[in-house]
Formats: structure tokens, C-alpha cells, sequence
């Protein structure tokens, strides 16, 4: 029973962290521009999908005016993405060119008759049901829809995480080892030595108490019949 | 703007604490490393003085000023993202 609870819990934990850096990791798609368009936007409950009211382009926690990109894939289904400054904090990326970046993506715009294959760098979901969009951070011409694309700065992200995690985990061994384990050792044995002197005072006293009860026994009238 | 400020104060008291972090860990490593040499017949003469020496050439060596690579590591990664995302 606890064995699967703790086997619950630690799946929902890692489910939760891949959850998470698959929301803010980037990724790029490669799609055909098809509009650019600004669009009043009410963000309510789902507010931790949209820029904080802090930065450049988001001027209202409530109603603000959002660039969008709009783009068809190479299966000819569709993305929105929306287009705001990131900020300082998080996720970090910096970014804070993003009426740049709508003109950008504008003329990369194209159809399918004369296709220009675009790489749309961006972290998000698209969540139609929260309406919640992926944040594009950066637009790229590439020769088609084929193009290998190697995603470095989440294998090095990823690789750094993990190092910190090894590092973490070598750190707590070493304190564990040089001074919590010795540190414990020499309490273990003060409290050791301690019982052992209270043992023997212990057992000194009731020999004494055991004595004074037995005299007083020697009063108390035997029980009548 | 006020974000950029937060960035630098807060991004430098955590680098501070990584910082803290890392140099006790390779104080302690390098300790542990000097008591097994010394156990294993490597030096002579008094231990505690043997570990001491050690420990002051480690204060001047190279793996300790290596430490501040810490600070410059994610200072460089900053620069290049804002590089990398907005020019």
C-alpha cells in the first residue's frame, strides 16, 4: 500500500518536471507564415500562460492588445502563436524585441503557391480549451520542410540540469559524510554513556526506595480474614 | 525595468549562495584527499601539519580561483540568450 503510494507520488513529481520543462524548453517548427495580426485579448484565470503585467508589451493584467502569428505546417494544420515580451525573470528568455519580431515574421509571410519555409522558435502550449498560446521568441527563413534541426540549447539545458543534480547529490554525500554521520557518532555516544549512568543510578535508587518500602511493610498489619 | 533589477539582485545573491555551496564541497574533497594521502604513507612528519600545508596551497591554487566560474558561467549564458533572442 505505502510502497504504492510513494511510487504514485514520485511518478506524479517527474510527470509534473517533464510537464514543466516541455512547457519552457524551446522548440521549433518549421510552418508557412500566413498572417500577423494584433488582437484585444481578455486574460483572466489563465494568466500564468500570458506575459506578467510587468514587461514591455503587457500594458493591463486584464485587456491588452497581443501580437499574433498565424502559420500553417507542413500537414497543413494550423498555429497561432502569440508574440510578447518574456521579461526578466521567467522564462528566461530575454526577450524584448518583439515588435521586431512581428515584422519579421510579416515578411516571411507567404502561401503555398510560393512556399517560404519558416523555423518558428518558440516554448508554450497551444491549449485551445484555456486559450493559451505558444510564445514566439524567434523566426528563421529555412530552405524547406525538411531541414534537420538540432535542438542544442535543450540538450544543453538538460545536460546542465543534470550535472547541478550530480553535483547536488555529491555535495550532501560529502557534508553527510564528514560532518553530519561524525557529528550524530558523537552524540550517539554522549547519549550512550548518559543512559548508562542512568541506568546505574537507576538501579542504585530502587535498591534504596525497594529497602524503605520493605521496612514500611514490616508495619502494615497483616490483612484479616 | 524594475525586472532587470530583480534579475541582477536576486540572480546574484543565488549565485553567491551556489558560490558558498561549491567552495565548502572542494575544501572538504580537498581535506578528505589530503588525510588519505597522508594515511597511505605519502608524507612525513606530523599530520595536522602535512593537511595545513595542503590546505594553504589549495588557498592559492588554481581549482580554488576556478570557483568563480560560477558567477561567470551563467553571466556569459545570460549575455548570449539576450544576444541570441533579440539581435
Amino acid at each position: 500500500m505505502w510502497r504504492k503510494v510513494k511510487w504514485g507520488l514520485r511518478i506524479a513529481v517527474l510527470l509534473m518536471v517533464a510537464a514543466f520543462l516541455h512547457y519552457t524548453l524551446p522548440q521549433r517548427d518549421i510552418v508557412l507564415v500566413t498572417g500577423t495580426y494584433n488582437r484585444l485579448t481578455t486574460v483572466g484565470a489563465n494568466w500564468l500562460f500570458y506575459a506578467t503585467p510587468d514587461v514591455g508589451t503587457a500594458e493591463s493584467t486584464t485587456t491588452r492588445d497581443i501580437r499574433f502569428i498565424e502559420a500553417v505546417r507542413p500537414n497543413d494544420k494550423v498555429s497561432v502563436y502569440r508574440n510578447e515580451d518574456t521579461g526578466w525573470i521567467w522564462p528566461p528568455y530575454f526577450k524584448y524585441d518583439s515588435s521586431n519580431l512581428q515584422a519579421e515574421a510579416g515578411n516571411l509571410k507567404s502561401t503555398k503557391a510560393a512556399p517560404q519555409w519558416v523555423a518558428v522558435t518558440h516554448y508554450g502550449w497551444r491549449l485551445p480549451f484555456l486559450s493559451i498560446y505558444p510564445n514566439a521568441v524567434k523566426v528563421k527563413a529555412v530552405a524547406g520542410p525538411d531541414v534537420t534541426l538540432i535542438p542544442w540549447v535543450s540538450i544543453i539545458v538538460l545536460l546542465a540540469l543534470a550535472f547541478g543534480l550530480f553535483m547536488l547529490r555529491r555535495m550532501w554525500l560529502q557534508l553527510r559524510e564528514r560532518m553530519l554521520d561524525p557529528a550524530l557518532d558523537d552524540v550517539n555516544n554522549a547519549l550512550d554513556a548518559a543512559d548508562a549512568r542512568a541506568d546505574a543510578a537507576r538501579a542504585q535508587a530502587r535498591g534504596v526506595w525497594r529497602r524503605l518500602i520493605d521496612w514500611l511493610g514490616t508495619w502494615r498489619s497483616t490483612p484479616r480474614r | 525595468m524594475i525586472g532587470l533589477v530583480y534579475l541582477v539582485v536576486f540572480g546574484l545573491l543565488g549565485l553567491s549562495l551556489v558560490y558558498l555551496l561549491v567552495s565548502v564541497y572542494s575544501r572538504s574533497v580537498r581535506r578528505e584527499k589530503l588525510e588519505k594521502r597522508f594515511d597511505a604513507g605519502d608524507g612525513e612528519g606530523d599530520r595536522d601539519a602535512y593537511i595545513e600545508a595542503g590546505m594553504k596551497a589549495y588557498q592559492h591554487g588554481l581549482r580554488r580561483r576556478l570557483i568563480w566560474l560560477v558567477y561567470i558561467i551563467p553571466i556569459v549564458v545570460v549575455g548570449v540568450t539576450i544576444y541570441l533572442v533579440n539581435y
